[in-house]
């Protein structure tokens, strides 16, 4: 999963960047609104946090522009505004959720899942497909009630693919959501973290659709 | 006694009761007059109607009547007495011709004589008969007085209760206002006597509004102000806490550190800031040496320059310059300049202080040359928690508007402009004492 983090305080920007690797996900960071417009532009991101107070181009208008495009991405405005005129005005405006400065780090890791989980068409924050089960709070991955240890790529590409079962993403899809802009990819690194997958989950589960990419068969 | 009602009262019916009293004794003057000359002709026709009498042997004749108040004594031509209608008076014997008065141990007595065929007749009458009569016509006069002054003191009392209210009314709006709800008191309505403390009052009521406005203002502003940093230390400790090796644990750490800094330092800002508002308790002002201060400032974040790879100094300037003002503040003010002409400059770059004084007074100046401050916005980078567009935002924010405060509280301008060799002049120019 990889998330835009647009705040232009370098401390609250680098913890957040820190805290969310820590869960598992590909953060980059930008601290004003043009950045943010080129990186929204070079990349399909799975969320946005979205802080309001930026320099230059304010947050709200950076959201607005996304929402005028069609830009169906979930964002998490994160401010500190914290009257309910601001939060209606956000939320009003196309953000998906808003979250008033200072929170904890656990709340937005959770409100995350949540948006991403809707983002799938789900309700269960247990993402299930016959027998293997995926948890994105705790990071657990069970195949018939039996826990499989997994790194955190490897568990990175299992959850992508169990998003959308039956739907097949190329290597450059599951590259770009699991490497930030700053991180070094080995020109085979998705295919390593396949065999890794198939060794331990039995090689049926990650199925190669010729040309196109990787996909979990989706089970009755 | 401070209520002006009962002093109205007091007074008025005092004043009142003074008059009457002067009126009452001018009333007893006149009746005494009066009965002076009514009783004086009284006096003289009844010594004319004796006049032509034969008394001889028959002396009494008026005597025992004790409701009789006049005494008539006749003489022979031997000044022997022949009539006395008084015996037991106190007449005196010898009789002046024509009207006199005499004291006697009974009091003063009024005597008329006259001659009449080597007879002497005398007629007297007590004074203190007259006296009584004309205190009994003051006191007629005064009567109704007395007994309406009750009347007068409940009216006066009625009548001022009732011009007085506009005044309750007064209280009571002053009453209504709250620190909330300071709005100006409506003048109409108001008695002319009473205009001037409502202007006043309304006047403090504006002022007032605009210092709690201010305050209010400040607070929230530091309020918020301080949610970043602190949103910055929960996110750092809880990468602390989820971290799960030593390198990324020790990472963290430093980054929480810095992160401990930066919310003292604006809390310390705020705190400056507080104390160099207007209305803030001061020392006495002193001399205060400002080439010593430049040196002192430039001593001071020498190592922060150093690290930063700056050339900080102290350039050439009076070796002997004084203002009076307050040396902790005005090394606040410059240690502000400094530290945002190091913070701001990029490595490499340099830093000038000096001072020195001109035609408009003593001035103290910080140069850069790093990339200045936009004309368009040297205005409101004076203002609290400003934030330059493209500037990261690792200050408090504070550091301009605290020396426009310090600046003020001297009587000081702050003026920015272009600096000679590029970059930003910071100049603070105090005004010439006189």
């Amino acid at each position: 999963m990889r998330l835009l983090v647009v705040e232009d305080d370098a401390m609250i920007g680098n913890s957040l960047r820190n805290g969310l690797r820590q869960d598992g996900y590909t953060v980059d960071w930008v601290s004003d609104g043009t950045a943010a417009e080129l990186a929204t532009a070079a990349t399909a991101y799975d969320a946005i946090l979205l802080d309001l107070g930026l320099p230059g181009r304010s947050g709200l208008e950076l959201l607005a522009r996304w929402r005028a495009r069609q830009n169906p991405v979930p964002v998490l405005i994160i401010t500190a505004r914290d009257s309910v005129a601001d939060r209606v005005l956000g939320l009003d405006t196309g953000a998906d959720d808003y979250l008033v400065k200072p929170f904890d780090l656990d709340e937005l890791s959770a409100r995350l899942r949540a948006l991403l989980r809707r983002r799938a068409g789900r309700a269960t924050p247990v993402i299930e497909n016959g027998p293997l089960t995926l948890d994105p709070a705790s990071h657990e991955v069970r195949l018939d009630g039996n826990e499989i240890s997994l790194s955190a790529r490897e568990f990175g590409i299992l959850h992508a693919l169990m998003e959308a079962p039956g739907v097949p993403l190329s290597r450059s899809q599951l590259e770009e959501r699991l490497y930030g802009w700053q991180e070094e990819i080995g020109s085979n690194a998705v295919e390593v973290h396949i065999h890794a997958l198939r060794r331990k989950l039995g090689s049926d589960w990650i199925r190669n659709v010729r040309g196109v990419g990787y996909m979990v068969p989706r089970q009755p | 006694m401070t209520s002006i009602r009962k002093k109205l009262l007091l007074t008025l019916i005092g004043a009142m009761s003074l008059v009457l009293l002067i009126g009452a004794w001018a009333t007893y003057g006149a009746a005494r007059e009066e009965a002076n000359s009514i009783f004086d002709y009284h006096l003289e026709q009844i010594a004319l109607a004796v006049r032509d009498q034969d008394f001889n042997g028959r002396t009494g004749a008026l005597a025992g009547d004790e409701r009789l108040e006049f005494v008539l004594r006749i003489w022979d031509r031997n000044g022997l007495s022949i009539y006395y209608s008084r015996p037991h008076g106190e007449l005196p014997d010898v009789a002046r011709l024509g009207f006199s008065t005499e004291r006697t141990a009974s009091g003063a007595w009024r005597i008329y004589a006259v001659q009449h065929r080597g007879q002497t007749i005398a007629v007297a009458q007590p004074m203190s008969v007259r006296a009584r009569i004309a205190a009994a016509a003051a006191l007629h006069t005064l009567t109704p007085f007395v007994v309406l002054l009750p009347l007068a003191a409940l009216l006066i009392w009625i009548v001022v209760g009732r011009e007085l209210r506009p005044l309750t009314g007064l209280a009571t709006s002053v009453a209504r206002r709250t620190p909330d709800a300071l709005d100006p008191i409506a003048e109409s309505g108001v008695p002319d006597e009473a205009l001037p403390l409502v202007r006043a009052l309304n006047d403090l009521l504006i002022r007032l509004h605009t210092a709690l406005k201010t305050q209010r203002d400040f607070i929230a502003d530091a309020a918020h102000e301080l949610r970043t940093p602190l949103t910055a230390l929960q996110l750092q400790a809880q990468v602390i806490e989820r971290a799960n090796d030593a390198d990324s644990r020790r990472a963290a750490i430093g980054d929480l550190r810095a992160g401990l800094e930066r919310a003292t330092h604006l809390v310390a800002q705020l705190l400056t800031l507080a104390r160099a508002e207007p209305g803030a308790a001061l020392p006495a002002p002193d001399a205060v040496d400002l080439p010593r201060l430049c040196r002192q400032s430039v001593i001071d974040h020498a190592a922060l320059a150093d690290a930063r790879h700056i050339d900080l100094g102290l350039a050439d300037g009076p070796a002997d310059l004084a203002v009076t003002g307050h040396a902790d503040a005005l090394r606040t003010l410059l240690d502000n300049l400094v530290a945002n002409a190091v913070r701001y400059t990029p490595s490499g770059g340099h830093v000038d202080v000096r001072c020195g004084s001109g035609n408009t007074g003593a001035w103290l100046e910080v140069t850069d040359n790093g990339p200045g401050i936009l004309p368009a916005e040297r205005e409101r980078v004076f203002d609290r928690f400003y934030r330059r567009a493209g500037q990261s935002a690792s200050g408090s924010g504070l550091g301009l508007a605290i020396v426009q405060a310090i600046a003020r509280q001297h009587d000081a301008h702050v003026t920015l402009d272009d600096a000679p060799g590029g970059g930003l002049r910071a100049r603070v120019v105090f005004r010439k004492p006189g």
